[in-house]
């Protein structure tokens, strides 16, 4: 016979080995795949990168190219769109680029490729590419123009200070007052575009690879800006990120990589005076939206029938709901593991979701009172003699009595406490009422105010466990360790170990021996 | 503080000492060997006492039954030519609703603590009993009426006011731990152990008093009569140890207490039966209950007659 209540400890222990395992696995595909937060109220940052296409077309066939970020890399890519109406839009994902078609068109043409992104932590700035890139060197038109880089170059050798080369040219390039032979290097007109071809031409004449790299920096609020540069530089099999102003090294954690190297940012055949443009909106979405969102973009079928992808009314009962397996969880070890006697079963958990609701102190209050008054109403009952369910009915109404002037007082007096009566549950306190005046009568007032304050301490402590954001959020977004509670529960069930209580109750008997 | 967790002993020693905890009680014995089914043949005291009867097990006749709220009136026609009786609710606990006349004439009902009650205060009390106000869970309940018991005189110093009675815990057939429980004055009457009421434990095979306890700490003798506990003898022990045994026949319970009381006249009586009896027998015996089961499933030969099984036990307890 024992033999057969093992197995049934066997089969539930392997059924929780198999639902933790499960529950591990959902929980991690949920963060890893659908970027729930561990955290309650997690919002990641999103960003819309508006790419802004206008060109004038000049009435032979459109074919615009405009080099894209790559998915999946350095950016999580939420969303991908193009507004770009009766072109036809190809994906060359080899060359990372969106190539969008048209016949012929007349007035200037605005097309839009927009992109949501979040959470550039896992890559910074450092692109392996193990073929080592050819180096074209230069060709100098004359030994005045060879003369020129050899003198920067003798400044760059003399700098003793840290840095890779790239960062001391990039230093000595935007110094405040710069060197003379670097201002005779240096056209008198600079911007970022020539600053960063100069340092590519520097760099080259001592067999450095470098190229730009054009992207957008998401931190700031952006309106219609041009594409933000950066410098890549081949060092040590890989390409180091280089900031052409400061010499900073590494991708900044806001930049978004649109194009490297030689090929362009945008191609235009078919028009003139074409330029892109971007936008950055940033704006926090919360986990659970962006979860359906990027289960959507990859295509996940699963999504849509989870919790997840519920209208928010439904959602925020299933939250309310989710919390009651670790609530019954409690119940059950308070019971039968520690062995408290309460009123009722789930009578504290109940109060405990009431307590929820109301907030603590005002409920608590406002919940004393209200037991406080219906025990002493029901005293009064009591010499009316009348029969149960009558009696309890009387002590119903008597309770709705209550909470009505509870409620009305506290709306005239401004006491947020009394308002938050009519969230007890009426049957409920009723019965505590009707069991604490019986237990009153029959054993006395003292096992009554045990009972009582017993059953307030459990809601109290069942309060404390579910009232917490944490644990509500973990319970909601990984719903599936409520496997893992009925399971538990269940295995507690095959409890036969003595009660925590029991250890007190049953001492004389060991004192003897 | 550490005084405090002195009072808490350890699984391990509990375990050692062979006692039975809630959980393993509810889990291996009432789980494994009591049917849900035949509950109510022990909740019910209608069912039990029918039951009884057919098999010739004592218990105080039975004077009527009111079922319904309309047979309330036929009340004094029921008792009629009975000068004391007892009315209880059939579904009743631990003594609750339990109205003793001690004497009834002229329409006047004298109970057991003197107080005179005119008819409609009877009437009242068994309404409240069928409206179901002593019964578990507040289900609709039966009123049974039944002779009073003439409690022996043996046990007089023993006990102040209230019932002393014999609770014997069946298994398998086998009496396996038996208990008396004097009330006291901290008891009102009333012989529930978490009340106040004296817990004695009896050796089986004698039924002489060989532990007592009240509020679960030892005690010599009793705190209101000065009683000496240890000189207390249960007589016709056999008597009381066969009706323990029967009930498992009667009920088919695997596990059950019987209590007993001692009438001066006809003997030990069966008073009711519990499914679920609970555990305070070991601390008033200063002994676990699970060294006996254990050896009943060992030893214990089976399908042996009642009487057999009383005879194996009076002569191999422990």
């Amino acid at each position: 016979m024992k033999k057969k209540f093992c197995s049934v400890r066997g089969v539930l222990a392997i059924c929780l080995f198999f639902a933790v395992i499960f529950a591990s696995l959902a929980t991690y595909y949920k963060v890893v795949h659908w970027g729930f937060g561990l955290k309650p109220h997690t919002g990641t940052d999103v960003w819309t990168v508006d790419a802004h296409i206008s060109f004038m077309p000049n009435g032979e066939p459109i074919e615009v190219s405009l080099s894209t970020p790559r998915l999946g890399e350095e950016y999580k890519i939420l969303s991908e769109d193009v507004v770009a109406k009766g072109y036809e839009v190809e994906r060359n994902e080899k060359n990372r680029r969106i190539v969008m078609k048209s016949k012929p068109r007349k007035e200037k043409q605005n097309l839009y490729y927009r992109i949501m992104i979040y959470d550039n932590e896992d890559i910074l700035g450092k692109v392996r590419d193990h073929a080592a890139p050819k180096v074209k060197k230069p060709e100098f038109d004359s030994e005045q123009q060879k003369g020129m880089v050899d003198n920067v170059w003798t400044l760059v050798d003399k700098d003793e200070e840290e840095g890779s080369t790239a960062s001391k040219i990039i230093r000595l390039l935007n110094a405040e007052v710069p060197a003379p032979e670097v201002d005779a290097f240096l056209p008198v007109k600079k911007n970022q575009q020539i600053m960063a071809d100069k340092i590519i031409y520097l760099l080259a004449y001592r067999d450095i690879a470098a190229r730009v790299v054009r992207g957008v920096k998401i931190s700031e609020k952006k309106r219609a800006a041009p594409a933000d540069l950066m410098l890549e530089v081949y060092e040590n099999g890989k390409w180091m990120m280089y900031n052409i102003v400061t010499g900073a090294v590494g991708l900044p954690k806001n930049f978004v990589v649109f194009q490297r190297g030689g090929v362009s940012l945008l191609d235009v055949s078919g028009g003139y005076h074409s330029q892109v443009r971007f936008s950055v909106i940033q704006s926090a979405v919360s986990s659970f939206k962006m979860a359906g969102r990027r289960a959507k973009y990859e295509n996940s079928g699963i999504y849509d029938f989870t919790i997840y992808d519920l209208p928010t009314l439904e959602q925020n009962t299933l939250k309310w709901l989710m919390i009651f397996p670790l609530g019954i969880l409690l119940v059950v070890i308070l019971r039968n593991v520690i062995g408290i006697p309460t009123m009722g079963t789930f009578t504290p958990m109940l109060v405990a979701l009431s307590l929820v609701r109301t907030g603590f102190l005002p409920g608590l209050i406002c919940f004393s009172l209200i037991i406080a008054f219906g025990l002493l109403i029901r005293t009064l009952l009591t010499r009316l003699n009348l029969l149960l369910v009558p009696r309890i009915s009387a002590v119903v109404i008597f309770v709705i009595l209550i909470m009505q002037i509870l409620t009305i007082l506290g709306y005239h007096y401004d006491f947020k406490i009394a308002a938050s009566a009519v969230f007890f549950p009426i049957i409920i306190t009723a019965w505590i009422i009707e069991r604490a005046s019986i237990t009153w009568e029959e054993e006395g007032g003292r096992l009554a105010t045990k009972q009582i304050i017993n059953t307030s301490l459990v809601a109290i402590l069942t309060y404390c466990v579910i009232s917490s954001d944490y644990i509500r959020h973990i319970m909601f977004a990984f719903n599936e360790w409520n496997l893992v509670i009925l399971i538990i529960v269940m295995q507690l069930g095959t409890y036969t170990g003595y009660r925590v209580v029991e250890l007190k109750r049953f001492a004389p008997l060991i004192k003897e021996k | 503080m550490w005084e405090y967790f002195k009072i808490f002993s350890t699984p391990e020693k509990l375990r050692a000492a062979g006692v039975l905890g809630m959980n393993a009680r509810n889990y291996y014995i009432i789980g494994k060997h009591n049917k849900r089914s035949l509950y109510p043949l022990v909740d019910d005291k209608v069912k039990t006492k029918t039951l009884a009867d057919s098999i010739d097990i004592n218990t105080p006749h039975k004077i009527g039954v009111i079922e319904h709220q309309y047979e309330v009136e036929n009340l004094l026609n029921i008792v009629a030519g009975h000068s004391e009786f007892v009315i209880k609710p059939a579904h009743g606990s631990q003594g609750k609703g339990v109205l003793v006349i001690k004497h009834f004439e002229n329409n006047v009902f004298t109970t057991a603590s003197n107080k005179q009650l005119g008819f409609n205060e009877v009437y009242q009390h068994v309404s409240n009993i069928l409206s179901g106000l002593y019964s578990l869970g507040g289900q609709y309940d039966t009123a049974l009426i039944e002779e009073l018991v003439h409690f022996s005189d043996v046990f007089q110093n023993f006990s102040y006011q209230g019932i002393p009675d014999v609770r014997v815990i069946v298994y398998k057939g086998y009496p396996i731990m038996a208990m008396m429980r004097l009330a006291t004055k901290e008891s009102d009457g009333r012989a529930n152990l978490h009340q106040g009421a004296v817990g004695v434990g009896l050796d089986l095979r004698t039924g002489c008093a060989n532990n007592a306890v009240s509020h679960n700490m030892p005690i010599a003798v009793h705190p209101d009569t000065g009683a000496d506990l240890m000189t207390l003898k249960v007589p016709m022990w056999k008597e009381h140890l066969m009706i323990g045994a029967q009930a498992y026949e009667m009920t088919g319970l695997g596990y059950l207490g019987a209590d007993i009381v001692l009438d001066k006249f006809r003997g030990p009586m069966m008073l009711e039966l519990n499914a679920r009896p609970g555990l305070a027998i070991q601390i008033a015996n200063g002994k676990g209950l699970k060294e006996a089961i254990k050896n009943v499933d060992k030893h214990c030969p089976k399908n042996l007659s009642a009487e057999q099984r009383v005879d194996y036990v009076l002569n191999n307890a422990k």
